[in-house]
């Protein structure tokens, strides 16, 4: 018989569009002993709201009211600036659940495409929507995982948009070409694909939609062959979850707003 | 299986016994042998031609009149650098033959594909261009299913990615002779500007008569964006009025190969992974998907199937000699060449002095 572990948890409140969007309900059951619903009238640890436009002062009104952390599904491009001078000053943790940057096999893929990225030939990223997905939701989602993955992009531009998807183009630090395809269709399943060459191998890799634990897949390839590498069965959501504990429990703050700062202004430069 | 069974295998002539021949169509014909017999090799290098020829028992010459004036030869194939093309399908087809085999491209413009035209009407020689894909079982496995996908297609996509040719070349056969790389200067532009119309009419061909069959406006075709891929190929945006297409191609020195073409439209898609060239590793494989609403996609998959596209190449103009099958419409011939051309062209034109950085290697980059 083991000993009770000794764990916070914490209550978490979320608006009915964040619930729906960011799958919460199932996020925070699936770990019981960090997170539970708040009950009654009482303030909750962590609110979760939706990343529709205006997002930042949703999430620091939610912060100035008492919230610990933040999780804010799928948000779109806005300046961050006041939102992190907000939550340095409260001590507040936001995290960001993205439908593929947030991803846990991203830091895996990160550091193979990074290691790679000098001897870069191409790459080739395509995303996959469903009919009727909002096109620029779709560009900005698609950016913010191949900047995750890739490094920054220089002189991102749109080639062309229209209601079937987008092309953009780009360029890696050593000048290899990037290209960018968004695609809308009903006929597969929602999805990023990433291929990047080098000379004799490189990395791809399929980030599936959070709305089931697929895994994604990671293959590296080289000379000596290719190695398909650790499958992880767990959402983007529940990866995001598990982040705002770790940084809720150790007092850290996470580089989520940062990051998302510089993907933001990149995606700007394209409307 | 043959329907030829219980005739002579018709002979066959080549024009030009490089590697494509020798490892590509020899391989090919080696496999057909109760329909088609190789009978004489040309080469303008007269060893080449005897070794070549030698391999199968054939007849041997340097010289394009020796070929057509043979007897035995009934179905040319020409093999020869583009430039001379035109002029051998021409000779071929007022040589009185069965049938022709004309590598791509058949005609280095319109006007030589009007009269290349022309003349297999006036003749009657059917001829048919080594757009190999167009052949492959996977995509005529594809062809019979897709229903109205190339008419509510949206968005068209190639990607290639291959290792050198040598590479399965030597999978192929035993290699005499390959062609001697060249030091190009990759600071010039008009280098990597030949590069790239290289990468449209030597690699981007096999699948541009795929593409034009997804894109019913392709006369409206238009160059958005594109770019020189080190150390070869490409990456290039296209669209009509009503077809987004995207062109990318990578040869390095990987060891894995990977050629697809994708077709979406809102409620179905289409992807066909081909087989490397050279190698008998048999046909494409074709993936259909379906919006199954909140099913989720469906998927059919057709393939793969004992041969590639080079063999059903063969087994196409041994059914066009026989009279078992209609040739196809000269015009489909000419749509495909000035497809090609004008997307080469604009390419050309798009190009932009920003991406002249990176080298090139010449025409007839891939068989």
């Amino acid at each position: 018989m083991s000993a009770p572990v000794d764990t916070k948890q914490y209550t978490v409140q979320a608006t009915p569009e964040a619930q729906e969007a960011g799958a919460v309900a199932l996020a925070v059951a699936s770990l019981p002993e960090s997170f539970g619903p708040a009950v009654g009238g009482n303030a909750a640890d962590v609110v979760v709201i939706a990343g529709r436009p205006g997002w930042t002062a949703d999430a620091a009104q939610a912060i100035t009211a008492g919230a610990r952390g933040v999780v804010v599904v799928n948000p779109a491009p806005e300046n961050t600036e006041s939102l992190q001078a907000t939550a340095q000053r409260n001590a507040a943790v936001v995290v960001l659940d993205q439908r593929w940057a947030t991803n846990p096999a991203l830091p895996a893929v990160e550091d193979a495409m990074r290691s790679m990225t000098g001897r870069a030939a191409v790459l080739d990223t395509v995303a996959t929507a469903p009919v009727g997905t909002d096109i620029g939701e779709l560009l900005a989602d698609h950016i913010a995982a191949v900047v995750r993955m890739a490094g920054p992009l220089a002189n991102l531009r749109l080639v062309t948009r229209g209601p079937h998807g987008y092309t953009a183009t780009a360029v890696l630090a050593n000048s290899a070409p990037v290209a960018v395809q968004g695609i809308v269709t009903g006929a597969r399943p929602a999805g990023v694909n990433v291929t990047l060459l080098t000379d004799d191998g490189g990395v791809s890799a399929t980030l599936p939609s959070p709305v089931a634990a697929w895994p994604a897949t990671v293959r590296v390839t080289g000379p000596q062959g290719e190695l398909l590498l650790p499958t992880i069965y767990e959402s983007a959501h529940r990866a995001t979850w598990r982040r705002l504990k770790e940084h809720l429990d150790a007092g850290t703050i996470p580089s989520d707003l940062q990051r998302f700062a510089a993907t933001s202004e990149s995606i700007a430069t394209l409307t | 299986m043959s329907s030829h069974l219980d005739a002579a295998p018709l002979g066959v002539g080549i024009l030009g016994a490089g590697p494509v021949t020798q490892a590509i169509h020899l391989p090919s014909l080696a496999r057909l042998g109760d329909i088609l017999t190789v009978r004489h090799i040309m080469d303008v290098d007269p060893a080449v031609a005897e070794s070549v020829a030698a391999r199968v028992g054939a007849a041997h010459s340097t010289s394009l009149e020796a070929l057509l004036g043979d007897p035995a030869v009934e179905i040319v194939a020409i093999c020869s650098p583009h430039q001379f093309h035109a002029e051998q399908v021409i000779a071929a087809c007022r040589a009185g033959k069965k049938a022709v085999l004309c590598e791509k491209p058949f005609a280095m413009n319109a006007e030589e594909a009007a009269q290349i035209s022309a003349v297999s009407e006036e003749t009657g020689v059917p001829i048919i261009v080594g757009a190999m894909h167009t052949f492959d079982p996977g995509w005529l496995a594809a062809q019979e299913n897709w229903d109205d996908l190339p008419e509510t297609a949206h968005t068209v996509r190639s990607s290639i990615v291959l290792p050198p040719n040598a590479r399965f070349e030597d999978f192929a056969t035993e290699i005499i002779t390959r062609p001697a790389g060249g030091s190009p200067d990759y600071s010039d532009p008009e280098v990597i500007k030949g590069a790239l119309r290289g990468g449209i009419m030597g690699l981007a061909i096999h699948d541009l008569p795929l593409i034009r069959r997804f894109t019913p406006d392709f006369k409206d075709i238009e160059v958005l964006e594109a770019r020189h891929v080190r150390p070869f190929g490409y990456v290039i945006s296209l669209r009509t009025p009503t077809r987004t297409i995207e062109l990318r191609a990578a040869m390095n020195n990987t060891w894995k190969p990977e050629w697809s073409f994708e077709a979406f439209s809102d409620d179905a898609a289409l992807r066909i992974d081909f087989t490397p060239s050279y190698v008998q590793a048999g046909s494409a494989v074709a993936t259909f998907s379906k919006s199954g609403g909140t099913t989720g996609a469906v998927t059919t998959s057709l393939g793969p199937f004992e041969h590639n596209g080079y063999e059903g190449e063969w087994r196409e103009l041994a059914a066009l000699a026989t009279g078992t099958k209609q040739p196809p419409p000269a015009q489909t011939l000419i749509d495909d060449l000035t497809f090609a051309l004008d997307i080469a062209d604009a390419t050309v034109a798009r190009f932009d002095a920003r991406h002249t950085t990176l080298p090139a290697v010449p025409e007839g980059a891939h068989a």
